[in-house]
């Protein structure tokens, strides 16, 4: 494994993986009504809207007059928190210009926008998330994320509905369009403990709107994520088809059904440390039993079969890819995001499309996914370029099997995937915890079982919150740090990166400094002992 | 076993609006469960399931399609090679049973069916056990008349006649098999690219 991203080849583009709009062509009329990018509610402002609009205008002009103000936009009234600002709020306005000018952009802006108010009732909403979204409860959510087109149209929310919140989201598209009418891209706004991060991806604008002290840093490669995820279902050449068609065009049409996609992922974004490493980590497993495995994975090859996948849970049994095709590790959580989310039937075999943005944003791949057997864990995904190679994945899927049901190493498999972590106890540091350590040559990571302290899914978050802060402090942007070492009340925390790894300890808070940094070189030692069970040390290729 | 041979392998599809219950059928056919939880099917699930009909043992490979909108952008190979197709609605949905018109024009544009108008096609009302029916038998029989096809109506969530639209489908479809399989005997298929489903590719 690889942790860059690399470009498809010419050669590929062009011959198998098919593009999006040649596939749309040959699609004859649609079974669905409504298919047809078709019947769309008037595109007139409502008063109701105005009002927003003019909020906002109110908002802004005094940012731009460079005045404190701390703001937080909601659904029926903004408020002029003055109290506790920070000086950039709204850091990318020019403040130079004048308040007349700002209204008067902003008026021909929204003119010229044309924000649909009004919404389509099509969409029946199977969602269980219907929640009053002026209620405190709304509000006091940790963290919001919002998407939404160009035009303004609601394509996402985390919370409640998109309808209930088309206004707030036009709201957002103002802001967004009004500091890009002056050359500037609005980054993020800070306000009363709470900060609202702007990422605009034509044809796509993410809003996330935190109450945890994430870094905008942070927050923005969340973003990036839920960006992924839904690139990963229609592909950009698609989405940017549809919006240069159509600019009011409802997303949410298409990508109805597939909103738990993007609710998981964000769920996993606070629980799952791979996706804060930019890594993934491995089932431990007996070197010699992975090289079977892997062995027998790369001996079942087909012509446009290119990423094998065999998975247990969330961790990595082995990855045969073609040779000089690396899957990143963004695209390869996206995998896993479509495995843990979709409850397919395990008795069977599932066949879907897959953009993986990183590797390439114009095409799909196809994925065959199926368990090893009904009751198991054990995943494997087979990613191929052609859209009828159903039979064929179908038909490797079975040789693997065979080959491997013959040998020893099944069975070690199978016991492995059983007690898939082990405990912080091996190490032999009796003050360490728990750790995250990644290898950034392999992308790899590795990270025992949560102890006793921290068994609650609230303990969790706050810990991995922790690592959050610790990694922010050493990837700064201006200030990159090397160590860092944090007493708190309930734990001390230690971080250290090198051109070779990453290491993240979490110590008992009667830790000394002293002891701490010495446990590094032990822990170092014990994994470098334990490396070839832990992570893939000979990936193998087609 | 005493069929040398293998068993013949029929492949059946479900197509229809999302949430009309296709899944919840199939998974009640094959495996005798049931969910009230909605999850869409991402792509197309495959299940096979061996049956016996009127003394052939039978190889089901059915099909179940994801009827949400992402998926029929992206055109649909697997409608190739089908011998019988089942078109599902939900009887409180009057939308759902309009809308088989337009599914049932697209299976035989991208299915490419050797013989249109002969094609069987199984119409299945699904849902039955709930109260706010909007679709009445009379009416679903009517449309089924005009396009030659056989209607079901049943309860996946109650387990009431999802067998039988199953069997009908298999029975017709190895009516399809057979016909086809005798009238090509000699002759090699010259239409375009045959995808590979049409052999017996499956080894259970
Ligand atoms: N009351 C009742 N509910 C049912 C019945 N069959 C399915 N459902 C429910 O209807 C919902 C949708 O069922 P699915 O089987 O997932 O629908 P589908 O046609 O496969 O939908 P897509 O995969 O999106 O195309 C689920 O919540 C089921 O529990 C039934 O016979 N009666
Ligand atoms: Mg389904």
């Amino acid at each position: 494994m690889e942790g860059e991203a690399q470009k498809a080849t010419a050669s590929w583009e062009s011959g198998t993986l098919a593009p999006v709009d040649r596939l749309r062509s040959v699609r004859a009329d649609s079974p669905i009504p409504g298919l047809v990018e078709g019947t769309e509610p008037g595109r007139s402002l409502s008063h109701y809207q105005w009002d927003y609009i003019t909020d906002c205008a109110l908002i802004l002009k005094t940012a731009g007059a460079g005045q404190k103000s701390a703001m937080f936009i909601h659904a029926h009234s903004f408020e002029d928190l003055t109290a506790e600002a920070e000086e950039e709020a709204l850091r990318t306005v020019d403040s130079g210009r004048s308040e007349e000018q700002h209204e008067e952009g902003l008026k021909a802006l929204v003119a010229e926008q044309n924000i649909d108010e009004q919404h389509s009732n099509d969409l029946s909403d199977s969602r269980t998330k219907e929640e009053d979204v002026s209620s405190e409860a709304w509000r006091s959510h940790k963290k919001h994320v919002f998407v939404l087109s160009e035009a303004g149209k609601p394509i996402y929310t985390r919370y409640g509905t998109e309808e209930a919140l088309s206004s707030t989201m036009g709201v957002m598209m103002a802001l967004v369009s009004f500091v890009e009418a002056e050359k500037n891209i609005i980054r993020s706004i800070h306000a009363d403990g709470c900060k609202v991060v702007f990422l605009t991806k034509s044809p796509l604008v993410l809003v996330g709107v935190s109450r945890t002290c994430q870094s905008d840093k942070e927050m923005l490669r969340e973003l990036q994520y839920i960006y992924y995820q839904i690139v990963s279902l229609l592909t950009l050449t698609q989405l940017n088809h549809i919006f240069q068609h159509k600019q009011n065009y409802d997303l949410r049409r298409l990508l109805a059904g597939s909103e738990y996609l993007t609710d998981n992922l964000l769920i996993r974004l606070e629980r799952d440390p791979g996706l804060l490493l930019s890594a993934v980590t491995c089932l431990p497993l007996a070197s010699s039993s992975r090289d079977v495995v892997s062995s027998s994975l790369q001996a079942a090859k087909s012509k446009n079969l290119v990423f094998s996948i065999l998975l247990a849970g969330d961790r990595l049994v082995t990855l045969v890819r073609k040779k000089d095709q690396f899957l990143h590790h963004i695209d390869l959580h996206l995998v896993f995001n479509l495995v843990g989310s979709s409850s397919s039937f395990r008795e069977g075999e599932g066949w879907t499309p897959i953009c993986l943005p990183k590797f390439n944003t114009a095409g799909f791949f196809h994925a065959h996914i199926s368990y090893l057997e009904p009751a198991s864990q054990l995943c494997l995904i087979l990613v191929s370029t052609d859209r009828e190679d159903f039979f064929n994945m179908s038909d490797c899927k079975q040789k693997f099997m065979e080959r491997l049901s013959k040998r020893s190493a099944y069975q070690a498999l199978k016991e492995a995937v059983k007690c898939p972590s082990y405990s912080v106890a091996q190490v032999g540091i009796p003050e360490l915890r728990h750790f995250l350590y990644k290898s950034k040559s392999s992308g790899l990571y590795t990270s025992p079982e949560f102890p006793m302290v921290y068994q609650s899914d609230e303990e969790q978050e706050r810990l991995l919150s922790l690592y959050q802060e610790l990694h922010s402090c050493l990837h700064h942007p201006t200030r990159p740090l090397r160590y860092y070492y944090r007493c708190r009340e309930t734990e001390n925390l230690l971080a250290q990166v090198t051109s070779g790894f990453e290491l993240y300890l979490c110590f008992s808070p009667l830790v000394t400094k002293a002891s701490a940094f010495a446990a590094v070189n032990k822990l170092l030692k014990w994994i470098r002992k334990e490396e070839d069970r832990l992570f893939i040390l000979s990936p193998l290729t087609y | 076993m005493s069929d040398k041979k293998g068993p013949i392998t029929l492949k059946v599809i479900l197509i229809g609006n999302s949430g009309v219950g296709k899944s919840s059928v199939m998974n009640r056919y094959v495996n005798h469960r049931f969910t009230n939880m909605y999850r869409a099917t991402v792509g197309t699930d495959f299940l096979s399931k061996t049956i016996n009909i009127d003394g052939d043992t039978v190889t089901l490979q059915i099909w179940d399609t994801a009827g949400t909108e992402r998926f029929q952008s992206l055109g649909t190979p697997l409608y190739r090679g089908a011998h019988c197709c089942m078109l599902v609605f939900d009887v409180t949905s009057k939308a759902s049973f309009s809308a088989l018109d337009g599914w049932r024009k697209e299976f035989l544009i991208q299915g490419e069916p050797k013989d249109p108008s002969d094609f069987p096609f199984i119409v299945l009302g699904n849902k039955t056990d709930l109260s706010d029916r909007e679709v009445s038998d009379k009416l679903a029989r009517q449309w089924c008349e005009e396009i030659r096809g056989e209607y079901f109506e049943g309860s996946a969530k109650e387990d009431l006649d999802v067998e039988k639209p199953f069997l009908r489908a298999a029975q017709r479809g190895l009516q399809q098999y057979k016909k086809h399989t005798l009238e090509n005997t000699g002759h090699f298929q010259i239409t375009c690219k045959q995808p590979r489903e049409t052999r017996n590719t499956c080894e259970c």
